[in-house]
């Protein structure tokens, strides 16, 4: 089979089982819970309330005329897909071990479900979040519609790393904590809770080369119509793309030992 | 004579096992220069067909391989040297309900599964009556699954792999399912599958009589080889001897 083919053959001929594995990681979440999926928003609002409470009571950053709690759902809640798509599909393999030493197909339809999974999670937070700015009169422009094409690099950087995450956790497992502590560093290495002005002139060059600054100083740019600063957001998605193709390679190489090691 | 189904051709399977799987015990035998990994051969050469419609049975001592065949034949694991060959379909009838969501109901459960063995949307539907009813759970089929007995689970674990459209199944001690009534009832509709001739059916059990009632030709292994290839009663007889 060629490369390409390869690369679509979970999305041509197995659509279904997309699909079945997707609906599995949203329906079994929250069963057995009182709310239910109710959690799926009040998880990130919560996080937000108390974030906005420590940085823009206590610590008091400038975000230029955006109320701040706007400013950090702008990139939270990106981030937030970002983190718990990794934190989940680290796990994935080991997860369905029973599974992969049982039934052929493409293994990569299971990560691919979980960032659907948490995609889907991520939507209808977005949806809120536009409800907030409307509330807060913070204009749309139709710059916004730029957050689409960073998604999808995101998402690609995203599938990449969770590529390689999980497949080393499979013969690994100590990957799976190194990835929690690796999460939380990157998160406070990225501007998500502070604005990318409060990083020190002398070091933003080396600030920027982690491809997260990049996405998530495009959102807020798309969202609040300030210009772009296309160097950081093309090497974003330049190494985004990178990734994707490296994590695809090292997982689908992998891939013939998965039932050994399961 | 019908098509082959199943090919092994001079199949190699070396499995690594990690030994030193800690920090601790892996960093003196690197320096020591020490493989990380030690190899375990359970297949050197082993060769043999299966045709379309047999019904065979695989004997071998616990370690001798027989599950790695199974494991082969599905497509999980693949030959160190030598090639597998396989036309069609696998449903592997091995860890029923092994995609099983135990929080989802045994209704989700069936579409879920039925996926994972690579169904489509509208097969599912269209056995899903049948998967339901072979099932025997009647209401209960709404419950989520980890409420299940382990007699329903594997119920409804080998009522979705009956049902689907794979030509070739593999059974690993699977008269272990449910009660008395309900193991009579999946060994007769497998003897309407095999009598259909449709399907290939590999069986692997410890119970010598299942096999001689049930399959056509037997394959004896041991230490990774193939020492008998023949009909159910001279392979056992051959198999009491070793």
């Amino acid at each position: 089979m060629t490369f390409l083919k390869t690369l679509v053959f979970p999305f041509t001929h197995y659509k279904y089982l997309l699909l079945q594995l997707t609906q599995r990681e949203i329906k079994a979440r929250y069963k057995q819970s009182f709310i239910g999926y109710a959690w799926v928003i009040l998880n990130p609002l919560s996080q937000l309330l108390v974030y906005s409470f420590v940085f823009s009571v206590i610590f008091r950053f400038s975000t230029n005329n955006i109320p701040y709690i706007i400013f950090l759902y702008a990139a939270l809640l990106p981030w937030g897909l970002f983190q718990g798509s990794i934190f989940t599909a680290t796990q994935g393999l080991v997860d369905n071990s029973s599974l992969l030493r049982k039934v052929a197909f493409p293994r990569e339809i299971i990560i691919y479900a979980i960032v659907l999974a948490k995609f889907v999670d991520f939507f209808i937070s977005a949806i809120i979040f536009s409800l907030f700015m409307m509330i807060l009169h913070v204009p749309f422009s139709t710059t916004s519609l730029w957050v689409v094409p960073l998604l999808a690099g995101q998402l690609l950087f995203t599938v990449g790393i969770s590529f390689i995450f999980s497949t080393s956790n499979l013969f690994y497992r100590d990957i799976q904590y190194l990835a929690n502590l690796l999460l939380m560093l990157w998160m406070y290495m990225t501007p998500i809770v502070y604005p990318l002005s409060l990083v020190p002139s002398q070091y933003v060059w080396l600030y920027k080369l982690n491809p997260m600054v990049g996405f998530m100083e495009g959102y807020r740019s798309a969202l609040f119509h300030d210009p772009f600063e296309w160097t950081i957001i093309v090497w974003s998605l330049g190494i985004a793309i990178v990734i994707f193709f490296v994590g695809f390679f090292i997982f689908k190489k992998a891939e013939r030992t998965f039932a050994d090691v399961a | 004579m019908p098509n082959p189904a199943i090919t092994f051709q001079h199949v190699h399977k070396d499995f690594y096992l990690q030994e030193d799987r800690t920090f601790k015990e892996v960093i003196p035998n690197l320096l020591r220069g020490k493989s990380l990994t030690k190899k375990y051969t359970v297949f050197h050469d082993l060769s043999f067909e299966i045709r379309e419609g047999e019904t065979v049975g695989i004997i071998g001592k616990n370690g001798a391989g027989k599950s790695t065949i199974l494991k082969l034949i599905a497509g999980v694991t693949y030959p160190t040297k030598g090639t597998v060959a396989v036309r069609g379909r696998v449903a592997p009838l091995i860890e029923l309900g092994a995609g099983f969501h135990p929080e989802l109901s045994g209704y989700e459960n069936i579409f879920l599964n039925a996926a994972i063995l690579g169904m489509h949307k509208k097969e599912v539907e269209k056995e899903l009556d049948q998967i339901i009813e072979f099932s025997e759970l009647g209401e209960f089929i709404h419950v989520p699954v980890k409420k299940y007995s382990s007699g329903m689970y594997m119920r409804l674990g080998f009522s979705i792999a009956i049902h689907t459209n794979a030509n070739i199944l593999l059974i690993d001690e699977i008269l272990a399912v449910g009660d008395f009534k309900f193991q009579k009832k999946c060994l007769d509709r497998l003897h309407a599958i095999k009598k259909d001739r449709k399907k290939t059916i590999i069986y692997v059990s410890h119970n010598e009589e299942s096999v001689l009632d049930f399959c056509e030709r037997a394959l004896l292994l041991q230490n990774g080889k193939l020492i008998k290839d023949g009909d159910p009663r001279s392979v056992l007889s051959e198999y009491h001897t070793l």
